[in-house]
């Protein structure tokens, strides 16, 4: 039974609900400077091509127009937010290399003018042939994309754990299934944007940014610049999801024109942009062997894959790791073999999408599972409890689970979707299927090496103690993480959240913190804000034991009031003490830092993945099938998650709807494509569909507490950003299979894929 | 300077030009006029090679952002309350160009009369554009998978169209020439159409989309029979999205004449729309899974019309 | 009237939540540039530019439209309202409320043009079932909530009416 608190555990109203609902909070693309340009960057029309000339001087002559740039005008040092990598350029100097490629910038008055001044930029291109299939990329005698990868090698990743050969030489039953994903994009409703302000020789950038910390620390490598005069500031976010994680040509660009005009330049993609700049998921090409014995139990596995990583690395290099490396958590398989290329194309680059890398091989996993279960004639439930992980096992690639309630999951999953009366008895066109996932609570390295703590906050309390103000670098890009954070904050402090203030996401004003992604914050920066919130209330009850004349350890503060602990009688006002202490002692500050312990093995590689701890979910989902047209009508999802404490209710059920929301687009909805010379066909919304709200199934969201909180996070917290979107694409394939007897291998899951293997079931069955 | 084996050969290109070859989601400048008559407006479109007229835009202005499209100069409708009407002329319904989706849907007239078009409004776009795309826009832009030509073409409507010789009208179906294309000539404007007095004793439209809101038809069935009794006496079948302009299932209208209904029989009209639709692939779906949507969409828009029994 | 490069500008009333303005546009003005580049109600957001997401939903004249795909001569002498006028004064109006409670609100970005439908809904049928709420949003796209509940908290609204 998990722990009653008086503030987290509580679903409060976010801090900035208000803001939000009445139009008042500013994104960055609403934000306005006096003096300010409007910037753009002008992009590659072909898929690879060399540069052969760029004339600019049309453009400059236009009335408006203030600065016009090319590489000539910025630095050429290669960059990427994958240090191993460093592959890209502000604008491309010999070559392009996909359809969207940076190759000038243009700064102007206003937006009309910036569009009239890209167009009259004249460049001469030699087209080069260019390399759009994954699987033929690495090929002899393919084109080369970038000189010092031969092959188009982007990653090359070997691993093998105990002895897989062997496995399946003892294995009763061995299958391999193999599976396509497809690239599908974050497509974050608003827009990325980016505001420049280049003044005595000191940067500030406003970005739509998931990370001030990782922006700043690369502009400033960039440009040669101290990150002290780097000044990195993130307004409200209109959604991230990996995609707003690394430093764009919008910052790198947009600086550079604000040196050159002395003036502020704001910077902005349209959704076309959006699309062509990328960074979305990986497709995936993925072959599973696995082994099991008779009673279903998995011996060893092989995944064999190849990612399309596009023509640069982004965050792929971590992406082809977790792509593997994740596999192993939620079954207690010891022998485990993990191949991997990814490979160059001249496409949009691809990056870390929500799950990064987990989600496709998951689909994968769990529909060859399924298929295994039906091998051996078991039910895949049953399959999946017997090969659960348990808590406190170490998996074969070295991740050290401690809290782990999947089998749980599995019970609670089974009994409230009413497994056991639905399989198999379900009337025609209507199914049901199972899938489990699991993922980090943090990456336990940061993306570049480095010894700072990955998360730092301070807390003051004001002079009146009437408030208190939590600074922290931790990055709300709409999961709530300012509402959460202060939630801690207050009861950490024993104050409440009401009269909590933050300030986040500013590289001048609040300590480090390495931003939102890979689901770390309510964990890392949590841990930061926990201990900073101690220390104010050491502080504090020292302050009033001396007021009261007693002992600090007879006392504690709870809801803004110190009492007694042996009666539990209020003594004094928090803000009392807090103004005591200032009149004193000056500010009441405290503060915090966390850095994960040393985790995961020595081989290469095993940094991916390792992690304080692991959520783990299972997730459930009823389809219906529209036999003559392969519609697929998702009636309900049953998602059943073990992501620790509950620090607000309200917002995690949020979090768990909208990650299965994305992982539901992308199961039947979600595929960007390109024609045959690499432009994107359907870089639009209407093209592109994200499911609306006449298409959303019913969502029942339950949780499993584990009957000891998580030692490895704050109060015993979790992750729940990510989780939800992991299982979904298998539990959708698995239900169709269970309602059709179809298995579709690849992803989306079309409505035209269902009547296709439709038709040819029933023509395999006419002939026979 | 080497190019790889595999691979078209190098080439030498100059871009930069007018845009060719980019894509700015941006809005070009353009004269803009508000005449206040549909004379005015045609006098107007006649002197102003390469203008169009502006209703809602919801099309229009995609275009135009796209870079499909850059007219020197829009002349606006938004005087002209006469394409507002829903009206009763004789011999049928008048339904001016201007009226927007959501009007038709909450028209009273429209719900009483002709209730399937209404129900294929119900099926587009989304409430926003609802509000703002037109009949008249729907029809001109000619779009193949517009899904207010099937319905009415199978109502027997009529465009009514006025040009510098002044009014005439001629049967919907004859409105659409291509994708993208229509009969109308420079200075002319669809003022409206008119949907006249009919036997029809059942209709409707059915769209097949890759989602439920938002969605272009992949296939778009409309259909309107005459029953007598159990047999049909005759049926307006009209497929949208399966040709480059809507068309008239005649073969499977054909199939159906002057025969005892069952769903066998409404089954071999599917099959016979299906054989005579001619889709293309394209990224909403193959032509073989278009054409067998419209068998299904065929009998089910029969059955669906006999049984429910109204227009 | 035209400028000194010969383009021409058009002079535009309207009368946005509740207050007029006379401005001189372009004719490639939209809506949505009036709106927050020239007024500084920056509530209504751009996210496609081609009416498919509806973060730019205004209501004219009471009816949610796309204000990306509104020109600014088109909308002379009309009424606008955006989420910056569904307040009254400091009172939030019960869907803003509604959408605090039920943690509908993630990113927000979605957010002023899925009130603004909700309203227009509330005021046309102040009972709406489910299923037409879900009509009456689904020109809204939101990426975070998977609209659980969003429509949670317009039924909730609807309820306290």
């Amino acid at each position: 039974m998990p722990e009653e608190f008086d503030v987290i555990g509580r679903a409060k109203p976010k801090i900035d609900g208000r803001a939000k609902a009445t139009g008042q909070a500013r994104y960055c693309g609403d934000l306005k400077f006096p003096n300010m340009l409007v910037g753009k960057i002008l992009t590659s029309p072909y898929a690879h091509a060399r540069i052969l000339s760029i004339d600019t001087s049309e453009a400059e002559k236009l009335p408006g127009v203030k600065a016009v740039i090319t590489h000539r005008d910025v630095p050429d040092l290669k960059y990427g937010i994958s240090p191993a990598r460093w592959d890209e350029n502000i604008f491309c100097i010999d070559k392009v290399r996909f359809v969207g490629d940076k190759v000038a910038a243009v700064a102007a008055v206003d937006e009309e003018t910036v569009y009239q001044a890209l167009k009259l930029i004249r460049v001469e291109y030699e087209e080069l042939p260019a390399v759009l299939d994954p699987l033929t990329s690495m090929d002899e005698g393919m084109p080369q994309i970038h000189e010092q990868f031969p092959r188009n090698i982007n990653t090359e990743i070997h691993q093998h754990f105990g002895d897989v050969e062997k496995a399946f030489a003892e294995a009763y039953h061995v299958r391999t299934d193999r599976f396509v994903g497809q690239r599908t994009y974050q497509s974050p409703i608003e827009p990325h944007s980016a505001i420049a302000i280049w003044a005595d020789g000191k940067l500030t950038v406003y970005s739509s940014t998931q990370s001030p910390h990782y922006f700043q620390y690369y502009l400033a490598r960039e440009f040669g610049l101290p990150m002290g005069d780097v000044r990195v500031i993130k307004p409200f976010v209109g959604g991230g999801f990996g995609g707003k994680l690394e430093p764009t040509g919008l910052e790198f660009a947009g600086a550079v024109l604000s040196r050159l005009t002395g003036r502020p330049v704001k910077m902005f993609y349209d959704r076309h942009e959006m699309f062509a700049h990328n960074r979305g998921r990986h497709r995936q090409y993925m072959e599973i062997t696995s082994g099991v014995d008779k009673d279903g139990r998995i011996l060893g596995v092989h995944a064999n894959f190849i990612m399309d990583g596009g023509a640069y690395t982004s965050l792929g290099v971590a992406s082809a790791y977790y792509a593997g490396a994740m596999l192993p958590l939620t079954y207690g398989f010891e022998n485990f073999k993990f191949d991997m290329y990814r490979v160059y194309t001249n496409l949009p680059a691809c990056g870390a999408q929500r799950g990064h890398g987990a989600p496709q091989p998951r689909y994968a996993l769990e529909c060859h599972l399924d298929m295994v279960a039906g091998d051996l004639g078991m039910d895949p439930i049953e399959l999946r409890l017997r090969n659960a992980r348990r808590p406190d096992t170490v998996t074969p690639n070295d991740f050290q689970v401690n809290s782990c309630e999947l089998t749980a999951c599995l019970e609670k999953a089974r009994e409230l979707s009413r497994w056991d009366e639905k399989k198999g008895h379900l009337p025609p066109g209507r199914g049901i299927g199972v899938a489990v996932g699991s993922f980090v609570s943090g990456a336990g390295y940061p993306i570049y090496r480095t010894d700072l703590p990955h998360a730092a906050a301070v807390i003051r309390v004001n002079e009146d103690g009437t408030s208190a103000t939590l600074y922290t670098g931790a990055v709300d890009i709409g999961q709530g993480s300012d509402t959460v954070l202060c939630q801690m904050a207050a009861q950490a402090m024993g104050f409440t959240y009401e009269n909590m203030k933050i300030v986040s996401a500013d590289t001048e004003t609040a300590p480090h913190d390495f931003g939102a992604y890979a689901s770390r914050q309510t964990l890392m920066s949590g841990w930061a804000v926990k201990r900073a919130g101690e220390e104010v209330k050491a502080q504090l009850l020292d302050m009033a034991a001396a007021m009261l004349g007693v002992a600090a350890d007879t006392l504690d503060c709870r809801m803004g009031v110190v009492f007694d602990r042996a009666t539990g009688e209020g003594k004094l006002d928090f803000a009392q003490a807090a103004r005591a202490f200032f009149v004193k002692h000056g500010p009441l500050v405290g503060k915090g830092s966390y850095a994960p312990p040393k985790l995961g093995g020595t081989f290469k590689g095993a940094a991916v993945g390792t992690s304080p701890a692991y959520s783990f979910a299972t997730q459930v989902s009823e389809v219906e099938i529209d036999a003559e047209t392969g519609e697929i009508k998702v009636a309900e999802v049953w998602d059943v998650h073990d992501c620790g404490t509950v620090i607000n209710p309200a917002l995690l059920s949020a979090q768990v709807h909208g990650a299965l929301y994305m992982g539901m687009g992308e199961s039947v909805w979600e595929q960007v494509v390109f024609d045959d010379k690499g432009r994107i066909l359907n870089g639009n919304l209407g093209e592109y569909r994200l499911p609306t709200a006449l298409d959303m199934p019913k969502i029942t969201s339950a949780l499993v507490h584990s009957e000891v909180p998580e030692p490895a996070g704050p109060w015993g917290v979790k992750e729940v950003g990510e989780g939800a979107t992991i299982p979904t694409m298998g539990c959708y394939a698995n239900a169709i299979y269970d309602a059709m007897g179809i298995r579709l291998d690849s992803l989306p899951l079309s409505y035209e894929k269902v009547w296709r293997a439709l038709k040819e079931k029933r023509e395999a069955a006419s002939v026979n | 300077m080497a190019s790889g084996r595999r691979g078209s050969p190098a080439r030498r290109r100059r871009v930069g030009v007018k845009g060719r070859g980019f894509l700015f989601l941006y809005l070009p400048d353009f004269a803009y006029h508000v005449p206040g008559t549909p004379e005015e407006v045609v006098a107007l479109l006649a002197r102003s090679p390469g203008a169009r007229v502006i209703a809602g835009g919801t099309d229009l202005l995609v275009k135009m952002k796209q870079g499909l499209v850059a007219p020197p100069a829009l002349v606006s409708l938004k005087r002209l309350d006469g394409l507002k009407r829903i009206a009763p002329e004789p011999g049928g319904l008048f339904i001016g160009a201007r009226v927007t989706l959501n009007e038709l849907i909450n028209s009273d007239l429209i719900r009483g009369k002709y209730a399937s078009i209404a129900g294929a409004a119900a099926q587009m776009a989304n409430n926003q554009v609802r509000h703002t795309g037109t009949l008249g826009g729907n029809l001109a832009n000619a779009v193949p998978s517009a899904d207010l030509p099937p319905i009415l073409i199978a109502l027997g409507a009529r465009a009514v169209v006025l040009g510098p010789d002044g009014e005439r009208r001629f049967p919907l179906e004859e409105l659409f020439t291509g994708p993208g294309r229509t009969r109308l000539a420079e200075g002319e404007i669809l003022t409206g159409v008119t949907v006249p007095e009919q036997e029809t004793t059942g209709s409707t439209y059915l769209k097949f989309g890759l989602r439920r809101s938002g969605a272009l038809a992949v296939v778009g069935v409309a259909v309107a029979v005459t029953m007598e009794g159990p047999v049909v006496r005759q049926a307006r079948i009209v497929l949208g999205a399966v040709a480059p302009v809507p068309m008239r299932a005649r073969a499977a209208e054909e199939t159906v004449r002057g025969r005892e209904f069952d769903r066998s029989l409404a089954e071999e009209a599917g099959v016979a729309a299906a054989a005579e639709s001619r889709p293309i692939s394209d990224i909403r779906g193959s032509a073989e899974y278009r054409r067998d949507l419209v068998r299904v969409f065929t009998r089910r828009a029969l059955e669906r019309a006999v049984r429910d029994g109204h227009v | 009237m035209e400028d000194r490069q010969g383009r021409s500008r058009h002079l535009v009333t309207l009368v946005v939540n509740g207050d007029e303005y006379t401005l001189a546009v372009k004719a490639n003005t939209l809506l949505v540039n009036v709106l927050r580049d020239m007024l500084d109600l920056t509530g209504t957001k751009r996210g496609c530019e081609l009416g498919d997401c509806g973060s730019c939903t205004v209501l004219l004249d009471g009816r949610p439209v796309n204000s990306c795909l509104v020109l600014a001569v088109e909308a002379d002498g009309h009424e606008v309202t955006t989420i910056e006028g569904v307040a009254q004064n400091d009172r939030l109006d019960r869907i803003q409320e509604a959408f605090i409670e039920n943690a509908a609100i993630q990113c927000g970005y979605c957010t002023p043009g899925m009130i603004l439908s909700a309203k227009a809904l509330l005021t046309r049928n102040p009972h709406p079932t489910e299923a037409e709420v879900r009509q009456a949003i689904a020109g809204n796209l939101c990426r975070c909530t998977g609209y659980v509940n969003i429509v949670k908290a317009v039924l909730a609204a609807a309820e306290n009416s």
